[in-house]
């Protein structure tokens, strides 16, 4: 019998148009599926179908039949559901609700009622297996990206469902991090758990899934593999970058001489010392933690340096946070790009980087309502529209699909092409080698200027 | 006896915290004598400092209530114009504030602003000593599922801070300039919605995970160690015998109206409050 089984299942959010879910069939068997798909496509709908939060929590209008380990759907509700399904948010930080390691992970195992003795070795056996048992009496909020997945996924395994639901579970891990998760992931399937992972980063669980489901405006179609973006013409994209950075006249866009960077008095990099021409595109990678946002902001002039000082190309400076949401807070996404024209007095259209960006559809939409890769095109072009001078990204294709992109990779061109520095912080290799010019590898409070081969080949041997 | 610092053998006893807290509040509040405040605020900061968990910065607390104190002052001392020495007189043509500023109003703004600090100092422990689990685990059984949420909604309150600072940062980039008042809507709107869907993202995931499929069980259950009973029984009796002298007549309200006289104490109520600093001394650092 099939764990997970969606008979005709169509499903529309309460005031929304059109149908989230459109008519959906679908068996899920024990091994590992990926669900593929473009942002807002109903990846994460589809979801929330297999443990009951569509349409119990988010209310909507519901047809069709869904039945998850032999429990109707619509007839049993998310909290009971929960002792077959566990289900990992796309934001491991609001998937914790205890502040402590060891607390959060029991804290499923307490809402079951389950007897202490059993529930402390569940949690001993879950962090054993996610290798978390030193973060045991860590505070949550200290804890990295990867770490913080670790945790939530061992609170999940603690409860040891039959399934397994992902979604986009390596949206914000580096490489590094990314590896080991995929591993257990892989090693569950194996064993006979059904596991669902939504993601756009497919690389390392392709070759581990037993099934690939593209969804596409709610309605699964023939399993495809999806090709790796950046990966056809990378060349040919990177040279115009580098062919107006050879042109250019060598003047320093940004530069950090002898700077020490750090949040309060709390020093994450050393004596850096970097300059990046006008026109030019600089990559910060490295791990989770490493200093590549606190980089970012001073480089944006919001932390002073602690040591050294701090230069910058004079004109506009367009900064996107790691988090879209500190942006957004105008009535539709049209308006949001707007209020960045008027007051850089840019006379372009809005519809001009809305429909770069595939948001046209979307732009009388308020941007909260928006899917996650809706809502970080959204940001993207609320902060890029018009001309900035120099442009700081913070991981910019978080939850992006494969066009979104392609999208990004348009728009830095176009600002260098118009004599603007771009710097990107970011674990994506593919985006580090199609847009930069230079990658700077951050690790252990150094900064290591790479060519672009050495920098990005390691990571991708991990792979 | 030997004491080991708190931290390296596990936090006080939550329980026990929350009758120090219960006994130092019931002090506080029965305590109409600003020397008897003064004392009790003195016992909870060192009790605070002695305890606090080592991420807490008492900072943020402390000025607060010097603001607390010194607007309770000021506006007894505006308002009230009671008492025969004068301090200064405002024209009375200014209205409700208008008249003589006593000597009196001032001793009585001043043990106002002492009531309000020990009572808020007295119930900061569980705030600033326990964790919020700790509080959590700490409730009756049948308040459980009220206690869980109470705990996570407890968790929100930092993640707050730090998405304001992100927007700010944001905005900032955005052209956006913190001069002007009404401009703050463009920080203070999108904190305030990222806090309600950080809420409802938060019942999301706790919904998933089985939150009210029924009874409740703890994961960790609070240890009563031997400092723990003591603390709890010189907590208890400490503030019996304040609440007795009240009763008994021996610690009466003091009134610096009509004429300001100097507060009295008696030797037992000093002592109640100093023995409420036991967890101070048995947990100091």
């Amino acid at each position: 019998m099939s764990s997970a089984v969606l008979r005709r299942f169509s499903y529309r959010y309460p005031r929304a148009g059109g149908w989230a879910l459109d008519h959906v069939d679908l068996d899920l068997n024990p091994g590992l599926t990926l669900i593929t798909g473009d942002s807002g496509s109903g990846k994460s709908s589809l979801l929330r179908v297999l443990n009951g939060l569509v349409p119990h929590f988010h209310g909507g209008v519901v047809s069709g039949e869904a039945r998850v380990a032999g429990s109707d759907v619509l007839r049993t509700s998310t909290r009971d559901l929960a002792r077959t399904v566990g289900f990992l948010f796309q934001d491991a930080e609001m998937h914790s609700v205890y502040a402590t390691v060891e607390r959060d992970i029991a804290f499923g195992l307490e809402n079951f009622g389950m007897a202490r003795t059993e529930m402390i070795a569940r949690v001993e056996s879950a962090m054993d297996q996610m290798q978390i048992t030193v973060l045991r009496d860590r505070a949550i909020a200290t804890l990295s990206g990867g770490e913080r997945q670790r945790v939530a996924l061992a609170g999940l395994l603690a409860m040891r469902p039959s399934m397994l639901v992902l979604d986009e579970p390596l949206a914000q891990l580096d490489t590094e991090t990314a590896e080991p998760l995929v591993d257990i992931v892989g090693r569950m399937a194996a064993g006979g758990t059904t596991v669902v992972v939504a993601e756009h980063r497919l690389d390392g669980l392709m070759p581990r899934a037993d099934r690939v489901l593209g969804i596409d405006g709610g309605r699964i179609r023939a399993a495809e593999m999806a090709s790796r973006w950046g990966s056809d013409d990378g060349g040919g994209r990177r040279s115009a970058s580098r062919a107006h950075s050879a042109s250019s006249n060598g003047d320093s866009a940004w530069s950090l001489i002898g700077a020490t960077v750090g949040v309060g008095s709390h020093p994450v990099l050393h004596s850096v010392d970097i300059a990046a021409p006008r026109g030019s595109v600089t990559v910060l990678m490295g791990p989770n933690g490493s200093g590549k946002t606190t980089l970012l902001r001073t480089l944006a002039g919001l932390l002073p340096p602690l040591a050294g000082s701090v230069r910058r190309t004079a004109g506009r400076i367009a900064y996107l946070p790691q988090n879209p949401s500190a942006l957004l807070h105008r009535p539709t996404v049209r308006s949001e790009v707007e209020l960045t024209l008027r007051r850089a007095g840019d006379a372009e259209p809005a519809d001009a980087i809305l429909g770069e960006l595939g948001l046209v559809d979307v732009a009388g939409s308020y941007p909260r309502d928006l899917s996650t890769g809706q809502r970080q095109r959204a940001a993207i072009a609320a902060v890029l529209a018009g001309a900035p001078n120099l442009a700081l990204l913070d991981e910019p294709t978080r939850g992006m699909d494969g066009a979104a992109r392609e999208a990004l990779l348009r728009l830095v061109r176009r600002i260098v092409e118009h004599s603007g520095t771009v710097v990107l912080a970011t674990h994506d290799a593919d985006l580090a080698t199609a847009a930069g010019d230079r990658i700077l590898r951050l690790e252990h409070g150094t900064v290591r200027d790479t060519h672009l081969a050495s920098a990005v080949e390691p990571a991708r041997m991990q792979r | 006896m030997t004491v080991k610092p708190s931290r390296d053998r596990g936090p006080m006893n939550a329980r026990a915290c929350a009758l120090w807290c219960a006994s130092a509040l019931a002090v506080s509040l029965s305590a109409g004598n600003p020397l008897y405040r003064a004392l009790v605020i003195l016992v909870a900061l060192n009790v605070l400092f002695s305890l606090k968990r080592p991420d807490v910065r008492l900072g943020p607390l402390l000025t607060a209530l010097a603001v607390a104190g010194f607007t309770a002052t000021a506006l007894t001392v505006l308002v009230s114009h009671t008492g025969r020495h004068v301090l200064a007189t405002l024209p009375e043509a200014i209205p409700a504030i208008g008249g003589a500023l006593t000597a009196e109003a001032l001793a009585f703004g001043v043990a106002s602003g002492l009531g309000i600090a020990a009572a808020v100092l007295c119930v900061a422990p569980l705030s600033q000593v326990l964790e919020a689990h700790e509080v959590v685990d700490a409730l009756p059984r049948a308040t459980a599922r009220v206690g869980a949420a109470l705990g996570t909604a407890l968790n929100l309150i930092p993640g707050v801070g730090r998405s304001a600072r992100e927007i700010r940062d944001a905005q900032r980039m955005r052209g956006w300039e913190p001069k002007r008042l009404r401009g703050w809507s463009e920080v203070a709107v999108p904190v305030m919605l990222t806090a309600v869907e950080d809420s409802v993202r938060l019942a999301e995931a706790m919904e998933a995970r089985g939150y009210g499929a029924g009874h409740r069980t703890h994961y960790a259950i609070p240890r009563w160690r031997a400092a723990d009973i003591a603390v709890a029984a010189m907590s208890v009796a400490a503030a019996t015998a304040f609440v007795a002298l009240r009763a008994t007549g021996e610690n009466s309200d003091w009134f610096p109206f009509p004429d300001l006289t100097v507060p009295q104490v008696s030797v037992i109520g000093v002592l109640a409050c100093l023995v409420l600093m036991a967890p101070a001394v048995i947990w100091r650092r």
